[in-house]
């Protein structure tokens, strides 16, 4: 598959695969693919063993830690990580990662999955439209995880990674697109086939948002110097043709997500009142308070909502994981009330929905800018 | 014989005026210290107050985590507690010196002894501190977990667990200054244990039907196909 991949692409490029294993050396890879010349190769890297524990982002984040540290030690030009399934045949999904790097002069690649319903929640809630709101780019998915990455960008990431403490080591899903945008480097959005999501657990939903909201959080106190400059957002350059969204027809029970978020009200109050002004709060108890057929959180509260735990989070006004758990009962509130409103509606009316979010995202950054440098003034 | 009376009556009287003469300018030398301590005092808690309005202490002292502190305090503001604080223990140490003044020999005995029981005071309170932070922060974590989870007592499990940690912190630092050890050993035990068996019937009675749902629904899982839910998050 990677050789015919290989084929497609310009100057017959040397392509390395690494395998998870024990670490071996560059010079003697531990297999060759092709027959006659070493054009692709495998290579055994420690890093790559599977988690034995199967968490998600840290094994993720630490992978990509290894394949920078292997394209670092391998003086690779270009280094591509393909971490999830799509409907797109992975041959012209490779080639779709890598030809950009290649030919275009794109440092980082960053992929744009055919829209399916509810797929990429957490994504289409926050990281996207926080994404394109602090930096100006329309990104659809910052995290990947599928992404190619240049030689330039993966030396950035390592070089910014040895140089900052252990704790605020960058996590490289929520890193790669911001730095990009911050160093003017070139990002290109490739369009694929819908992308085959693992299955959602929910006693396991809080630990999610954690890993997926935390480094994304962190980013955002790291870079305040780039994005508090930037105003409204253009479009990043496309490659390919883009996918028809995938309808999937049924009914979605709401009712878990509705009695979270009925219980956060009830008992989280007074952890949010730390966090969220009054009139924030007030909001949520007027929306607790509808009916199940009316209830709809609005988009301005729910950007107020995400901008004041992103300021929360750098201020530590609790502690950060007690911050990230008690986002928890709100996103789900928010995702009952997007289920509810787009339930029956077809692909184009929940872009339009999404793109209404993003642009109230981009309408509410002064907010954002002035509780950043003024905290007290505008403290709960 | 009136004679013999009126010697004895003048030589009792002269002894009580010479003890009393003899106590005076320790008495004077006590009210000059005291004084000039409650002018150190005020002018120090003055100071003290200022410099913490200063610096927000009151706002930082609950951003630190410890509303607590505000909300139990008579006065309602850490800073006048702890000015306060500051200015009672200066007149203290001017009381001390002026009873100094009476006996040297005593004074210095007490403040041995207060000097010995200070360290054990300073161990107790680092244990109420330290204990009071870790209950807020496990029954902040045992909260937000609870709701996360859905379960609709977690505010119960959240005071229990707050409850059971400063019954602890409490009992640890009456153990250290040694006060009532085997009434308070015995008291603790009892409360300890009643919020244990407390907290174990609520959460046992409680989720009585919730676990008999989860094994049923493992059951039913095992035996059949998985269904898939369409809400993906990541």
């Amino acid at each position: 598959m990677v050789c015919e991949a290989r084929k497609t692409l310009s100057g017959s490029p040397r392509i390395v695969i690494l395998q998870g294993g024990p670490a071996g050396d560059p010079a003697k890879p531990t297999a060759t693919v092709s027959g006659d010349s070493p054009s692709v190769s495998v290579l055994s890297w420690s890093s790559l063993r599977a988690d034995a524990l199967g968490t998600g982002m840290p094994s993720i984040s630490a992978a990509y830690q290894s394949v920078f540290a292997a394209s670092e030690r391998l003086s690779a030009r270009a280094c591509c990580v393909i971490a999830s399934k799509t409907t797109t045949p992975m041959q012209q999904w490779i080639c779709q990662l890598m030809q950009p790097l290649l030919e275009a002069g794109c440092d980082l690649v960053v992929p744009d999955y055919a829209h399916s319903a509810f797929a990429g929640l957490l994504n289409a809630a926050v990281v996207s439209p926080l994404t394109r709101s602090l930096y100006g780019k329309r990104i659809r998915n910052p995290m990947g995880p599928d992404l190619g990455v240049s030689r330039q960008l993966f030396q950035k990431m390592l070089g910014g990674d040895r140089n900052g403490r252990a704790s605020a080591r960058m996590h490289p899903l929520a890193s790669l697109a911001p730095m990009a945008f911050c160093a003017n480097l070139e990002v290109c959005q490739v369009y694929g086939g819908a992308r085959v999501y693992p299955q959602t657990d929910w006693t396991n939903i809080s630990s999610l948002v954690a890993q997926v909201l935390g480094p994304v959080f962190l980013d955002v106190e790291r870079n305040a110097g780039c994005w508090q400059r930037t105003r409204g957002s253009v479009s990043l350059r496309g490659v390919g043709d883009a996918m028809p969204a995938v309808e999937e027809p049924g009914t979605v029970d709401i009712s878990r997500m509705a009695e979270s978020f009925q219980l956060g009200i009830r008992d989280l109050r007074e952890i949010w009142s730390l966090v969220l002004p009054p009139t924030t709060l007030l909001e949520l108890t007027k929306l607790s308070r509808l009916a199940p057929d009316r209830f709809r959180m609005r988009d301005e509260l729910w950007v107020h909502i995400v901008y004041d735990f992103a300021l929360g989070h750098r201020l530590r006004t609790i502690n950060r994981d007690h911050l990230l758990g008690s986002f928890t009962p709100l996103y789900l509130g928010w995702v009952a009330s997007f289920v509810r409103e787009l339930e029956t509606a077809g692909a184009a009316a929940r872009e339009q929905r999404l793109e209404r979010l993003a642009l109230a995202y981009e309408a509410a950054k002064p907010y954002l800018v002035s509780r950043w440098r003024w905290p007290d003034r505008f403290s709960p | 014989m009136w004679d013999q009376a009126k010697q004895a009556l003048d030589q009792s009287m002269a002894q009580i005026l010479t003890k009393l003469a003899s106590l005076l300018p320790g008495t004077v030398a006590l009210l000059v210290a005291v004084g000039i301590s409650i002018v150190v005092a005020w002018i120090l808690g003055n100071t003290v107050r200022r410099v913490l309005v200063g610096m927000q202490f009151d706002e930082r002292i609950v951003r630190w985590g410890f509303p607590s502190v505000a909300e139990g305090s008579p006065v309602k503001s850490p800073t006048l507690l702890v000015s306060w604080t500051i200015a009672f223990l200066v007149i203290i140490a001017g009381l001390l010196i002026g009873i100094a003044a009476f006996d040297a020999e005593w004074t210095s005995r007490f403040v041995d002894t207060i000097a010995a029981y200070v360290p054990k005071i300073l161990g107790a309170a680092l244990v109420l501190v330290v204990g009071t932070v870790i209950a807020r922060f496990l029954s902040r974590s045992v909260l937000i977990g609870a709701v996360n989870m859905n379960f609709e007592y977690g505010r119960l499990l959240s005071v229990g667990v707050k409850w059971l940690v400063i019954v602890l912190a409490v009992a640890m630092a009456l153990e250290h200054l040694r006060i009532g050890s085997g009434i308070v050993e015995l008291a603790f035990g009892i409360l300890f244990g009643g919020i244990v068996l407390a907290l174990a019937l609520a959460v046992g009675l409680g989720s009585k039907d919730l676990v008999t749902k989860s094994l049923e629904r493992e059951k039913k899982k095992a035996s059949s196909e998985a269904v898939e839910d369409p809400l993906l998050h990541v």
